[in-house]
């Protein structure tokens, strides 16, 4: 079984300049996204592989949406999956998770079953070997699926615990792979697949090391692909698993050093679960798009329902919410670029706060349109669909639970962080103003602990100091000052909790998970604060205001009626957008609001 | 955490400090706490041993890679690349 001889390396991965089949890169200052949004408005159309009726049947199926990911790969988004120093069109991640969230708008099936060869290739970007990754990158272009396995039938996020095995052969002519991975998106399609394997007999965080299994290396039996499981939502994804047979890999299929997968899946996971954030606002675009038109359409005893005063002030507290997603998906992203460093923080911040966010969205418009018959508004289940799917993004990638976890773990450098404002400032301009370019993402820069805390927190005094002189010189309102100074009292008194946290090893007292919910939120405010003062010409001050009333009520702090009265400036935002548009702070800040 | 007036880290004095840090995370008497054995063996697993490091780099003053500590499982083996370490930088 062990008697492969393993093809020469150039004989899958050489592609003639020009053959790709994907369109070439395009000249500086094009802008894929109005491009993708423009081919996903016509493929939605009647008969269209993203039409409503289509994904619903290939849904109802369980079956893969394999023309609706063929049309993506021919207009060219894998090349988004590529850095442009290994010859994709990746040079700023804001782009991949606008051009991911404009999928994810129309079915998150497709988003998860095509976004996920990032995932996929990304050890190799931040730890490969610079040739083979260029090699990974043509295949990419051409089309090539990539899927990464981390996880393994029972041991669900512990990755220490891991029993697949890697092997050196003798004379050290490749690796020898064994065991199972299971409950893996795309195992089973995938042309390449990243795996971690156990590489010394006793384990630990140096006992791990990432290989790039190229299947069309191995011999013919080094791999059995497990059947597709089952699931809740997703229903048509390859979520499935494989058995690797003492598979001989080539040497050159070691990621990184030998002994460093862990290191590097854990800072890669810092820039994928910071990118899952587009699956889920492009769930809550849909969702409210949705809701938007059932509202204005259907009516109860003869008023339509978008009039009825409970049902605005619930749709204005659900676009409040997809606001904060996206203020926190946009600094994220952006901070991928400009705050590197703290991506252990921010990452876990964003992969635990934005799905629940969109999540409780939902749950909100089922609430309080479910009984009306939101769920089959249009006639295909669209909204029980994204319902459905949009659970799993709360799950893969490190669940919630697991990044909370990380969170709690670095309270005592956050919190005194916090209390010194360490912060830093350049970093958070950068990142916080999307009127600034982005310096390059540099991966050496990821550190699996932020040394500094995270400066988008600890910047929120000063942000609403500021808030406070701009009121003072009645550049701000007073509603807005007034709020501001709750948001920074209950930071204030957060960290002071965050600090007193004590715990022994693996025994996270259950408390703890609730103050790093709060520290999302206050995280999340923060976002929105800082991109309002960058720019508070381009944003309604009203659209802040109604987070932060959000934030508050969901910290518990006291919220006046009045003040309530800004969520139904959202609710109108909502409704008097054009179909199809649902109020977006990326579109406000830049000026290109529908 | 405790505190130290260390001002030339050697690798006995962040040894000392090192295993007074681990025994307060582990609310455990400090000579309990042998520095020849792995810190996983004590529970202190992979990610929550780099809270250590974080306390480290605040008492100390300094920027450390977290991954020292998994280079260097134990506590003489750490205290012993610190202070090689710190006195390259110092």
């Amino acid at each position: 079984m062990t008697t492969t001889t393993p093809r020469s390396p150039g004989a899958t991965d050489a592609a003639a300049p020009g053959t790709s089949a994907v369109p070439a890169a395009p000249p500086g200052g094009y802008d894929a996204v109005p491009e993708l949004v423009r081919l996903l408005d016509e493929l939605t159309g009647d008969e269209g592989p993203f039409s409503g009726a289509a994904l619903a049947a290939l849904d109802t199926r369980e079956a893969f949406p394999a023309q609706a990911c063929r049309a993506l790969d021919e207009f060219g988004l894998p090349r988004y999956y590529v850095p442009v120093e290994h010859g994709g069109s990746l040079d700023d991640f804001s782009t991949v998770m606008r051009l991911l969230r404009a999928v994810s708008r129309v079915d998150l099936t497709v988003a998860a079953a095509h976004g996920k060869t990032y995932l996929g290739a990304v050890s190799t970007w931040i730890a490969g070997d610079p040739d083979r990754a260029a090699r990974l990158g043509r295949r990419i272009g051409e089309g090539a699926v990539v899927s990464c396995a981390l996880t393994e039938r029972h041991h669900g996020s512990d990755l220490l615990a891991g029993e697949v095995t890697a092997r050196e052969a003798e004379g050290g002519a490749g690796w020898h792979i064994t065991g199972e991975k299971w409950l893996i998106n795309n195992i089973t399609r995938a042309d390449l697949v990243t795996v971690l394997a156990r590489t010394s007999p006793a384990g630990g965080p140096r006992g791990f090391s990432l290989f790039l299994v190229d299947k069309s290396r191995l011999a013919p039996g080094a791999l059995t692909p497990l059947p597709k499981v089952p699931t809740y939502g997703i229903r048509g994804a390859d979520i499935s698993g494989m058995e690797f047979h003492d598979a001989l890999v080539p040497s050159d299929a070691l990621i990184g050093e030998a002994g460093h997968g862990v290191e590097i899946i854990l800072k890669a996971l810092h820039i994928t679960r910071t990118g899952c954030v587009a699956m889920s606002l492009g769930a809550g675009d849909h969702a409210l798009d949705l809701a938007a038109r059932f509202t204005t359409a259907t009516t109860d005893g003869g008023t339509p329902l978008a009039e009825l005063p409970h049902v605005r002030r619930e749709l204005g507290a659900a676009v409040a919410g997809l606001l904060l997603a996206e203020a926190t998906g946009l600094v994220a992203v952006r901070a991928v670029h400009a705050l590197t460093g703290e991506m252990s923080v921010v990452s876990a911040v964003a992969k635990a706060y934005v799905p629940a966010q969109v999540d409780d969205l939902v749950a909100r418009l089922l609430h309080t349109l479910g009984p009306y018959g939101l769920l089959d508004a249009d006639g295909h289940g669209s909204f029980a669909k994204l319902e459905r799917d949009h659970r799993i993004i709360g799950i893969f990638d490190g669940s919630s639970l697991v990044n909370r976890n990380a969170l709690v773990d670095q309270f005592p450098r956050l919190s005194r962080g916090y209390r010194k404002g360490r912060r830093d400032e350049q970093g958070l301009v950068e990142a916080t103003d999307p009127g600034v370019p982005l310096r390059p993402f540099r991966p050496q820069a990821l550190s699996l602990l932020s040394g500094i805390g995270a400066s988008v927190v600890a910047g929120l005094p000063a942000a609403v100091d500021r808030v406070h002189d701009l009121a003072a010189s009645e550049a701000a309102s007073d509603r807005l000052a007034s709020l501001a100074g709750r948001l920074r009292q209950a930071a204030d008194r957060l960290h002071e909790e965050m600090a007193a946290v004590r715990f022994a090893p693996r025994a996270v007292p259950g408390h703890a998970f609730e103050l790093a919910e709060r520290y999302e939120l206050c995280f999340a405010a923060a976002a929105a604060l800082h991109l309002w003062l960058r720019r508070p010409d381009r944003v309604d001050e009203a659209w802040l205001r109604a987070c932060l009333v959000l934030v508050l009520t969901e910290l518990g702090e006291p919220v006046g009626d009045t003040e309530r009265e800004d969520l139904d400036t959202l609710a109108d935002a909502l409704l008097t957008a054009r179909p199809g548009a649902v109020p977006s702070l990326i579109d406000s800040l830049e000026g290109t609001t529908p | 955490m405790p505190e130290s007036d260390v001002e030339i880290h050697t690798a006995q004095s962040l040894g000392r400090w090192l295993t007074e840090c681990v025994a307060v995370h582990l609310s455990r008497p400090a000579d309990t706490i042998d520095s020849a054995v792995p810190l996983s063996d004590y529970g202190l697993d992979s990610v929550y041993a780099l809270s250590v490091i974080a306390e480290l780099e605040d008492h100390l003053d300094v920027s450390l890679d977290p991954a020292v500590m998994w280079d260097n499982p134990t506590i003489d083996a750490l205290s012993k690349a610190l202070a090689e370490e710190l006195a390259l930088n110092g």
